[in-house]
């Protein structure tokens, strides 16, 4: 790896100020004081939290369009959504080939991969075609998507990997995945995931179903999960982008596991309408993509207020994510879009395995890069048993409540995935309550001792984030010496994932870990789909699909469950 | 005094009492440690066992915990003076609720 240089999608444009300086923390924090010294006595008057920004320009820089890559031009399934929108709005490419040559990687691939739970293969042909005649709806017009199967699809089974909505079929999109249809997006298919998205992709009988698109035959190789299939259809390019939900890592951890860059946003930023619950204080939606320009077109598409969703207004605008994610550059070198402080946790590169020597290199190489600036920073106080174990489980009662009639009448229909839902109600309202004060402990004291000292943080696992809500992307740095993935998580401050895509961006311009795509697995692959034309390719999706669960890749137990799920 | 910690007999008691006492059966589960081989739901004795476990574990840390109290507090009337955080199910988002 070299040093920073200039990728030719690179533009010189200087920027407003990220979303996380627009937020006023230290009212945050006066407010917060001053909450907690409030006595019975009285009230206060209480500092108002300020964002202090114009409403955000939309589209800057070179937009979300790139001129694609020679070897995406010979094989359209290695397209970002950038480059395909590049091509499809230039009438270069139409939707329908593009589906047409993912429809050829899921027949040929799919009885290996097991990504998807359904695949819509006529449906998407005719949106393809539909589309082909109407103006051009944004970046998004014509890209075939896969979607995590909580996601309600209007007509399309909607089973959350449970025998408990096995037979589920919407009469609505939910409301993330309206928006992506509203930009242009197709619904290719229907992802596998952990049962209720507890786990990696499984059989609601806890049977391995989806393999690590890098480790094709060797079913023991985590893929990451829940949103297993969404990563090793988009890794295995059997789709261009699609979405995941995380709770306890499921989009960061397969992201991680499969070479691509997730964002997992602030709570709050996508609607969670039309999304199977798991612990609705901590469900995340959010694209799984294959670079951070990608990952910013599909957030850009889903975040939005929805008067279905509370938890979605009275926020600050989504920014300009496209352009957060566009590399700038300086006097011929990459440098960050805005100067930001990376803060490093104790430990977080020590070591000499694969893992730790690849983020010293990762720090090494953000280090170089202008604006950047390393700095140390200290845990908050009780940071283990705040994040650990007990605190975690508060968002077990969560997932009891809204299944209570199922728990009632079907406690089998949760297959290997009970016990938590049992966990969650047997847990008293008093722990429940402890649990949501010390949320808001854990959440001053990140601010306080954290982000005082950096505006982003590396993490060693998803978890802290996702309890207090703060926004986490994942992106590739390196590889183990048996050729699998190393990723590494960036976590921002509320509302700040555009500081993180603009990291990403920057790093991903110097770098090109993102760009490397997994061999086939063994068998014979598709003859490979050029913007010129596809070649004859006899596929049977029917046989692809009909596959009966094997035992041979691995089964987990109800235990095993309760002790990894999210 | 501290109580007695219960026994695992009065823990199987206090689980299935609560569960029935929302509408749980955990008859429906199949009986001892054996899953069922159709769904792989666990055997309810595996499951009670479990359930005792996070009752001792994840119950008892959470439900011991106290909250610091605002700093300067006098230790003398810590209890008194602490006014605890706000229960807040979403932090995050709180942080621009509190704007307006």
């Amino acid at each position: 790896m070299t040093g920073p240089s200039v990728r030719p999608d690179a533009v010189t444009t200087r920027s407003p100020q990220p979303m996380d300086r627009l937020i006023d923390r230290r009212s945050f924090l006066a407010r917060t004081a001053a909450l907690a010294a409030v006595t019975t006595t009285g009230a206060v008057v209480l500092p108002a939290i300020a964002y202090a920004g114009a409403q955000p320009a939309r589209s800057g820089d070179a937009g979300p369009y790139r001129p694609p890559r020679p070897e995406a031009l010979a094989d359209i399934t290695e397209l970002t959504i950038a480059e395909a929108a590049w091509l499809i709005r230039a009438r270069r490419l139409k939707p329908e080939l593009l589906v047409e040559a993912y429809l050829d990687r899921i027949a040929a691939f799919e009885a290996t991969y097991q990504a998807f739970n359904l695949v819509a293969a006529d449906a998407a042909l005719a949106a393809a075609r539909q589309l082909a005649d109407r103006r051009h709806l944004g970046p998004l017009h014509g890209i075939p998507l896969a979607i995590k199967d909580n996601y309600y699809t209007a007509g399309l089974r909607t089973t959350a990997n449970s025998f408990l909505f096995q037979d589920f079929v919407p009469p609505f999109d939910a409301t993330s995945v309206a928006r992506l249809r509203a930009g242009g997006a197709i619904v290719l298919g229907k992802t596998q995931m952990g049962p209720l998205a507890t786990t990696r992709a499984t059989t609601p009988n806890g049977i391995v179903t989806t393999v690590n698109a890098w480790a094709p035959t060797e079913p023991a190789i985590d893929p990451g999960g829940s949103s297993t299939g969404t990563g090793t259809a988009v890794a295995g390019r059997l789709a261009t982008s699609g979405t995941g939900t995380q709770t306890g890592g499921s989009i960061t951890s397969p992201s991680n596991a499969q070479n691509l860059t997730g964002l997992k946003p602030t709570m709050g930023r996508v609607s969670l309408y039309g999304i199977v619950p798991l612990s609705y204080t901590r469900d995340h939606p959010g694209p799984l993509a294959r670079d951070a320009l990608d990952a910013a077109i599909m957030l850009g598409a889903m975040a939005a207020p929805d008067p279905a969703d509370p938890r979605t207004q009275g926020l600050p605008p989504v920014p300009d994510l496209v352009t957060a994610a566009t590399a700038v550059s300086g006097q011929g070198r990459i440098r960050l879009r805005w100067p930001t402080r990376i803060g490093v946790i104790p430990g977080y590169a020590s070591g000499t395995s694969a893992s730790a020597r690849a983020r010293q290199e990762f720090l090494a190489t953000l280090a170089a890069i202008p604006g950047a600036t390393l700095v140390d920073v200290p845990l908050p106080d009780e940071w283990d048993l705040l994040t650990g174990g007990a605190f975690n489980n508060v968002r077990l009662p969560e997932r009891s409540e809204p299944f209570m009639p199922y728990l009632r009448t079907d406690l089998r229909g949760f297959g290997v995935s009970v016990t938590g839902w049992l966990q969650g109600a047997l847990l008293g309202a008093d722990e429940f309550l402890t649990g949501q004060r010390a949320k808001l402990l854990l959440l001053e004291r990140v601010l306080d001792t954290v982000f005082d000292r950096c505006d982003v943080v590396v993490q060693t696992s998803p978890v802290p984030f996702d309890i207090i809500g703060l926004p986490e992307l994942a992106l590739p740095i390196g590889f183990t010496p048996a050729g699998l993935p190393i990723g590494t998580i960036l976590g921002g401050q509320p509302y700040g994932e555009d500081r993180l895509l603009s990291i990403a961006a920057a790093y991903q311009a110097v770098t090109d870990w993102h760009l490397r795509r997994p061999a086939n697995p063994p068998g014979d692959a598709p003859p490979l789909t050029t913007v010129d034309g596809r070649p004859p390719y006899r596929r049977s999706l029917a046989a692809a699909m009909s596959r009966a669960p094997d035992p041979g890749r691995g089964r987990f137990t109800a235990d095993q469950v309760a002790a990894v799920m999210q | 005094m501290a109580p007695t910690p219960p026994t695992d007999a009065e823990l199987d008691i206090l689980i299935r009492a609560r569960l029935a006492a929302v509408g749980i059966d955990l008859d429906q589960l199949p009986a001892g440690t054996v899953p069922d081989p159709v769904t792989g739901s666990p055997g309810r004795d595996s499951v009670v066992a479990s359930l005792r476990s996070f009752l001792r574990g994840t119950v008892a840390t959470l439900s011991t915990y106290r909250l610091p109290a605002p700093a300067g507090t006098d230790p003398a009337h810590e209890a008194a003076l602490s006014q605890q955080r706000a229960p807040m199910l979403y932090p995050s988002i709180s942080t621009a609720w509190r704007e307006s």
